[in-house]
């Protein structure tokens, strides 16, 4: 099942699924069902199947012709309801809507858009599965075969995976008139920051008479970064913060009043700093900058060595950790540049660079084989490092003191 | 802007539901009384309890909690003494039946109880339409079924806007709130407002569809016979309703006469052989004891045969050349296990295997147990005739084996007012059979007149000699018995034969009826001169009546029935022809039909395009005159014109079946906008033309009028552009 891109409209009444008519494709679609489609039976069809069962053996048994017909009245029934079904779905479309930011341990909102295309026939009682999974990085996996995979505990394999998929459903409960719209929404917790895949599974129907579920496989994917979880944090008061020499200004994007400079227009960006001359001279939308009114602040550098951080959860706290203070920091116009590992410094002058520092941040693994480096080794200035603060919780150091912990 | 249909809250699903149940119920209740099945009073309570819980949803709350507690021990315990007491299981499923459907009518329902519902409610009408094999069955199966789906479709949309965790912690006793807030007259209003034509037509025609699918399905589906077979009627004990039985006093033909109902129907393949007022024997009795006619066990030892298990008869008439006329007979439940017969007979098929006894030399068949359905057979090479040829009975006679068919049971008193009427009949001659049966008959109708309520006239001896001597007015029964009692006091041996004489040519059905009012009795006296009995009947219409030249299609048409209640008869015979008499010959008679049919029909269809092409060129090719061109423009101007009003108000007409009558989008050219604005959805890398047309229909649809470009040039551009779209995205999916 490919994965579709789950903005654009998917489903029986999207533009993409309909193909020129033929005779061929139709004859197929009445005798062989489609890939994506499942049906399965409920108790009420099974019963009805049962009954079928039990007055065909007697209308055979006894020739009676009233039984006969009463058979055929209950088969003719169940076709009356495979029509139904298809015409329940036709002409549906639905897609999602992914609001981020997402963060670990906060609920998130996946917004489900339903449009009812067909002229006159409402639609009911459709309920849609949803997944949410991380997306795992298989880059170092291989596939196994019975032989070379026997030693492999699948079980617990498979109920790890299940651990790590939340899965929720929504249901249409109210009618969708014909070319009208509806939204629902799955709101979940994210436990785990990094890549999360969310997907709507499958759209089901017991519609019209509850004999048979139909459902059928969307492929409808699509993935978020979540971020790291926000964590409490101690500040420590730091002695001496190295201002700049007198008159030396760093330069950097802030909420002061001097104008630092023009920009491209982001999405997002107040309309009252749209530059209206410049954006008219260049035929480009074109937003003010200003300077920060302080000159005080710090760069965040981040190391993820593994020999540093051996323990899964303090790491996991680290990454938290320095999110928030990225975050704080950059609230309070601080935040002058972070840095991860061995990368180079990014300066932090919008919303734009702090968003990409924690998406980073949210898909930031341990750094296996790399030297320890020394605190002292740090001799930048106004440099917020990390280190472990005893076995379990975390510090942060500005120029060897210790600013912030957890 | 659109209008928005209201939708039915989950209160007013809840409520529909309910009454769609309670209905269902009772419709299923309805079929108990025509089962024959002692429960009458349990229906009652049922049905009462039904229509009260339904009309008032709170009922079911007042309920004690003890009672839903011990509801299925008692029952499974009642079933138990019930089936034990009656030893007839049937009879004790369906009261088992119903009281799971009166619980279930007093006490709320989840899904699982509303499909509980449905199937204990098509048990009920499977098993009355199996023994009754009634064309009523039909009626009440299909409105059943719609009822029933209309039911699942409320439960599914229920359950799905409840959601899964609705079906538990449900507590039986507290009344819910839609029940709470039950109004009738409201939800009828408000199914009213949220109906949609449409929708509701589509569903009607759909389960026509469903009507036409099951029909199919039923005369498809391949037949074949299993022997042994299993039939819901022999876990029944047997009743008779009413009928001709083997003893019949004065009165009971009568009492049968009183009602209209169709007794028998009968299709047979050549109409002209019918003769004008055909009898239907049906039993002989010979046996006269006081006011009683009866069939004696003397003939009923030497008469009938063995009883056997078959489902062929072979008669005693044998095969002539020719085609043989087949008769095919629909003897309604109830009427006698006796079969009506023309006469003798080649052979006489059942459709399934019957217990029977042939009396071969009465013309009789019986069968050993009443039927409780309707009972089909079809007989060919029948011989009518008002002689019935007993080769074996002067003999017998002679040996007085068959004493009792002259013997007269009266007092001598009675034996002497006898005589003094033989007497008068035959004025002191000898006559012979046939001439004493002629002079009686006149006799018995210048002194007794007809009568369906007659009276007997006080006094002591015999009932049917004191009737004789009187001038009272009596019926077939007197008639016949009379005729009886005279013959055999003047010598001749005699019987009466009880059975149907007539009937009506039902013209829709083209088959003949017969009704329960068409019963009769009649005699017979054995003429010695040819060796058989003869008919003789008082009551006789006319006697050329029976004659071969009254057996035309225009005597026929002449007493054919026309009115409403032949209307339904039709439906009936339709029904057991095609549905109840259906077998694996009807399937291949029915398949070569529709051979034949779709040839013929192709045939007529090529010859009538022939015709009305060969009789264009003929016009075309005929000399022209001015009346012939002014004909020539007007059909060509009314075509024109048709095409014009399709082309101007075809639209119009399409967009008021696509709002629904009520609401949508008042605006034509607004309505168009938005269609084209549906089919055209630019993309980003849309033509710069596309993206104009849609700015253009935007301002169409949404915009001031007086803002408004031509509408019809913007709709053209439209159309150009949607075409263009859809051959790009044919050569995108080509390649």
């Amino acid at each position: 099942m490919n994965a579709r891109d789950a903005n654009v409209w998917s489903g029986p009444g999207s533009r993409r699924a309909r193909r020129p008519f033929t005779w061929n494709a139709l004859l197929w679609s009445l005798v062989w069902p489609q890939r994506v489609h499942r049906i399965v039976p409920t108790p009420a069809g099974v019963i009805l199947f049962g009954l079928s069962m039990g007055i065909g053996t007697a209308a055979y048994n006894s020739s009676s012709n009233i039984l006969f017909i009463t058979l055929s009245l209950l088969l003719a029934c169940l076709i009356l309801s495979g029509v139904l079904s298809w015409l329940n779905l036709r002409g549906v479309a639905w897609r999602l809507q992914l609001a981020p930011p997402w963060r670990a341990g906060q609920e998130a909102v996946v917004a489900l858009e339903l449009r009812n295309e067909k002229k006159f026939l409402p639609t009911y009682g459709l309920w849609f599965s949803l997944a949410a999974r991380v997306v795992a990085d298989t880059r170092g996996f291989r596939p196994e075969s019975t032989w070379t995979g026997r030693n492999l505990d699948v079980r617990k394999m498979l109920a790890q995976a299940d651990a790590a998929e939340q899965r929720g459903q929504l249901a249409l409960r109210t009618r969708l008139d014909p070319r009208g719209e509806a939204r629902l929404e799955w709101v979940f917790k994210p436990e785990k920051r990094g890549a999360l895949g969310v997907e709507l599974a499958s759209v089901g129907s017991l519609f019209p008479f509850g004999f048979l579920k139909k459902s059928i496989g969307t492929g409808l994917r699509a993935e978020v970064v979540v971020w790291p979880a926000p964590v409490e944090y101690q500040r420590h008061a730091v002695a001496a913060w190295r201002r700049p020499a007198g008159g030396e200004r760093v330069p950097r994007a802030g909420s002061g009043g001097d104008l630092f400079a023009l920009r491209r227009y982001e999405q997002g960006d107040s309309h009252r700093l749209i530059h209206w001359k410049a954006s008219a001279r260049t035929r480009t939308l074109l937003v003010r900058q200003f300077s920060a009114e302080s000159a005080e602040g710090f760069s965040l550098w981040l190391r993820t060595d593994a020999a540093v951080w051996a323990r899964p959860e303090q790491f996991e706290l680290l990454v938290s950790f320095c999110a928030t203070l990225a975050e704080d920091l950059f609230r309070a116009g601080r935040l002058m540049g972070v840095a991860l590992d061995d990368e180079p410094p990014t300066p932090v002058r919008r919303m734009a660079d702090l968003e990409a520092f924690l998406n980073k941040l949210a898909l930031v693994r341990p750094r296996p084989g790399t030297t320890v480096v020394g605190m002292g080794a740090v001799e930048k200035q106004n440099v917020m490092i990390f280190a472990p603060d005893g076995a379990r919780g975390v510090a942060a150091y500005v120029d060897g003191k210790k600013a912030a912990s957890t | 802007m659109e209008k928005k249909r209201p939708q039915l809250s989950l209160d007013e699903l809840h409520q529909l539901k309910w009454l769609l149940g309670g209905g269902l119920t009772l419709l299923a209740l309805s079929t108990v009384a025509y089962m024959e099945i002692e429960a009458w009073e349990l229906m009652g309570l049922t049905s009462v309890c039904a229509i009260d819980c339904t009309l008032w949803p709170t009922l079911p709350a007042r309920v004690p909690p003890l009672v839903h507690l011990l509801a299925f021990p008692l029952i499974v315990a009642v079933f138990v003494g019930d089936l034990w007491l009656t030893a007839s299981p049937l009879p004790a499923m369906v009261r088992l039946d119903m009281l799971l459907l009166l619980y279930r009518s007093v006490s709320y329902r989840q899904r699982r109880d509303d499909l509980q519902v449905i199937v204990l409610g098509l048990f009920l009408i499977v098993v009355a339409g199996v023994l009754t094999v009634s064309l009523l069955f039909a009626a009440q199966l299909l409105v059943y079924t719609a009822w029933a789906l209309a039911f699942l479709l409320v439960v599914t949309l229920v359950s799905s806007a409840e959601g899964p965790a609705s079906e538990s912690g449900k507590v039986k006793n507290v009344a819910p709130p839609w029940a709470v807030h039950a109004d009738w007259p409201r939800l009828a209003r408000r199914l009213r407002a949220v109906a949609d034509w449409r929708v509701v037509a589509l569903g009607g025609g759909l389960f026509a569809g469903v009507v036409a699918v099951s029909a199919l399905l039923f005369l498809a589906i391949p037949r074949f016979q299993i022997e042994n077979s299993l039939f819901l009627d022999r876990f029944m004990s047997k009743k008779v309703k009413t009928g001709f039985n083997d003893s019949i006093k004065f009165g009971d033909v009568t009492e049968i006469q009183q009602d209209t109902s169709v007794a028998l129907s009968v299709d047979v393949t050549d109409r002209t052989q019918l003769p004008a007022s055909p009898y239907w024997r049906m039993l002989v009795l010979d046996q006269y004891d006081n006011g009683t006619f009866k069939l004696s066990p003397i003939l009923r030892r030497s008469a009938f045969g063995s009883e056997r298990t078959d489902t062929i008869v072979h008669g005693e008439v044998r095969p002539k050349l020719g085609a043989a006329v087949t008769w095919t007979f629909y003897l309604e439940s109830g009427v006698s296990r006796y079969l009506p017969l023309l006469g003798g007979f080649e052979v006489l098929r059942f459709r399934d295997h019957q217990n029977f006894r042939l009396g071969a030399l009465v013309d009789v068949l019986a069968l050993r147990d009443e039927p409780l359905t309707m009972t089909a057979y079809r007989v060919e090479g029948f011989e009518i005739s008002d002689l019935l040829f007993d080769p074996k009975f002067p003999t017998a006679a002679r040996r007085r084996e068959h004493t009792i068919q002259t013997w007269i049971n009266v007092s001598p008193e009675d034996h002497v007012t006898l005589d003094r009427m033989s007497n008068e009949i035959a004025g002191g001659a000898k006559l012979g059979a046939e001439a004493f049966s002629r002079r009686a008959i006149e006799w018995l109708r210048k002194n007794h007149s007809y009568s369906m309520s007659p009276t007997l006239p006080p006094g002591t001896g015999d009932p049917l000699v004191r009737w004789v001597a009187s001038r009272e007015a009596g019926h077939c029964e007197f008639f016949a018995g009379a005729l009886v009692l005279l013959a055999r006091n003047a010598g001749f041996a005699a019987r009466v034969v009880t059975g149907f004489r007539g009937g009506t040519w039902n013209g829709y059905s083209a088959s003949f009826t017969v009704r329960n009012s068409d019963a009769h009795a009649w005699a017979e006296i054995f003429d010695p001169a040819v060796g058989a009995w003869r008919r003789a009947d008082a009551l006789e219409i006319a006697a050329a009546a029976q004659g071969p030249e009254t057996k035309s299609e225009a005597a026929i048409v002449a007493r054919s029935d026309r009115s409403w209640s032949a209307r339904l008869d039709s439906l009936r015979i339709f029904w057991y022809r095609r549905i109840v008499n259906f077998d694996q010959r009807s399937q291949l008679e029915t398949l070569k039909e529709v051979k034949i049919a779709a040839q013929s029909s192709g045939q007529h269809l090529r010859d009538t395009v022939v015709g009305a092409m060969a009789a264009l060129r003929a016009w075309l090719a005929a000399p022209w005159s001015f009346t012939r061109g002014v004909k020539l423009v007007a059909v060509i101007g009314v075509l024109l014109a048709l095409v014009w009003a399709t082309w101007q108000h075809g639209r119009e007409v399409r967009r008021m079946f696509l709002r629904g009558g009520r609401g949508g989008c008042g605006d034509p050219v607004r309505a168009d906008a938005s269609r084209w604005l549906a089919r055209l959805r630019p993309a980003e890398d849309s033509a710069r033309e596309v993206c104009a047309v849609v700015g253009e229909l935007q301002r169409l649809r949404f915009g001031a009028r007086t803002t408004w470009p031509a509408p019809e040039p913007v709709f053209r551009r439209a159309r150009q552009a949607w075409r263009a779209q859809r051959s790009a995205r044919r050569r995108v999916s080509r390649s």
